[in-house]
């Protein structure tokens, strides 16, 4: 599919800007992430390229507004869904949930 | 644009990856200390160390070098390097005239047993875009000047081959064993973004 | 469906899943053949950038026979060649870009391309 991710030979993008230094993860949400993406995958509900393709199917300007690890999350959601294993209603309640208990700080 | 969004945490994303986590979790598909596991692995104990050590060899035993470039898969593994995203593995090996850096221009590919979880830059679209039409630029802005009549080849790991720059050895360093030669190696001279300067100590 | 267990996630991370399948078929092309990337535009899951449709290469190696990734995305797994196809700066970018000899390797499947 033509889609945001087809990224070679686009231009407009500006300079690269390497981090010096860089940590493996730069917040604790992405460690949750990606070792999320990667327990889940073990369940053999769905494989790598259904994953890719879960991602690729974001909308233009989601995905190159994105991090790594918020498409990996997007498109987590969209195979727990698509599975039936997690509904959408239940996900949201429960971030409503975590949201008015603080659980954040 | 990146480092902005790192120093200000995307508020959402950290709610709903903790309502995914302990929806799963409750469900039982998911074992919190199994994350804690995954997590470790990436971030303790394989990392470009990993290939560093397999480019010092390469550069000090020719029969390993000539193994490496004919089988990278089996060579790499003979240090116990192996497994998700690396098991189909390529070795490429920088020349005088010759010049290889890795991309994905579709999404991150990386190989994982030896270089780790790649960097923000290589996942973020400015490398992805411009790696292939301008490659002679983006070097220079990892601080790389080749001289224009060498050959830049970026391989673009479309499919699941991964990639492993060999880089040059640095002169200087005929008297160094391998574990000093694999203190030199950098993750980026092993994207191909990197060369590897000569040690300090005998320059 | 089983959850994976702290206790096994080193030895599944280790072992892996090559996506490497066995093929019976013959190889369409041989390095050295020149070939041409196809416009494809299907809807689905395709691991053919743009950057390279239509273009002209030299088939660089064989890499053998994967999983091909379209299929497998929408569930069916079935192999096909793979070919690591180099194509020269020029031929993607125009003569302008071309400072100084570049050449970009891109992995294609065997019906992304067609014999030019």
């Amino acid at each position: 599919m033509k889609g945001a991710h087809d990224l070679g030979g686009k231009t407009g993008f500006g300079p690269i800007n390497p981090e010096q230094d860089e940590p493996v993860f730069h917040h604790d949400w992405e460690k949750r992430a990606f070792a999320l993406t990667l327990a889940a995958g073990f369940l053999g509900q769905w494989n790598l390229d259904m994953s890719r393709y879960a991602r690729e199917r974001m909308d233009h300007d989601s995905y190159l507004a994105s991090s790594y690890y918020e498409k990996w999350i997007h498109g987590l959601q969209t195979l727990l869904v698509a599975k039936g294993i997690l509904t959408e209603e239940e996900i949201e309640q429960r971030m409503r949930q975590i949201t008015s208990d603080g659980e954040l700080d | 644009m990146s480092e902005h969004r790192h120093a200000h945490p995307p508020k959402k994303v950290e709610i709903r990856v903790k309502a995914l986590e302990s929806l799963l979790v409750e469900k039982g598909l998911v074992d919190p200390l199994a994350l804690d596991e995954l997590v470790d692995v990436y971030e303790h104990r394989v990392g470009p160390q990993n290939g560093a050590k397999v480019v010092a060899k390469a550069w000090c035993d020719p029969a390993y070098r000539d193994r490496l470039l004919g089988d990278a898969t089996a060579a790499i593994a003979e240090f116990g390097f192996k497994g998700r995203q690396g098991e189909d593995m390529v070795a490429l090996e920088n020349t005088p005239t010759v010049h290889n850096m890795v991309v994905c221009t579709l999404c991150s590919c990386y190989p994982w047993p030896v270089l780790g979880l790649p960097p923000v830059w290589y996942k973020s679209p400015p490398y992805r875009a411009r790696a292939v039409s301008e490659p002679r630029s983006v070097l220079e802005e990892f601080g790389v000047r080749l001289e224009s009549h060498v050959e830049v080849r970026v391989w673009d790991s479309t499919a699941e081959v991964r990639y492993l720059v060999i880089p040059m050895r640095p002169e200087g360093t005929e008297h160094f064993n391998e574990i000093q030669l694999a203190s030199l190696v950098t993750r980026d001279s092993m994207i191909g973004t990197g060369i590897i300067k000569p040690p300090e100590s005998v320059q | 469906m089983k959850a994976l267990k702290e206790k096994d996630v080193w030895d599944v991370l280790h072992r892996g899943s090559s996506a490497r399948m066995a093929t019976h078929s013959t190889a369409k092309f041989v390095p050295g053949s020149r070939v041409r990337a196809k416009s494809m535009n299907h809807s689905g899951h395709i691991r053919l950038p743009e950057f390279v449709q239509g273009r002209e290469g030299v088939v660089a190696s064989d890499q053998g026979a994967f999983i091909f990734p379209d299929e497998h995305a929408r569930g069916s797994k079935r192999s096909e060649r793979l070919y690591s196809v180099r194509f020269e700066g020029d031929e993607l970018w125009g003569n302008e870009s071309s400072q100084s000899p570049t050449a970009v390797f891109v992995d294609l499947f065997e019906s992304y391309l067609e014999t030019a």
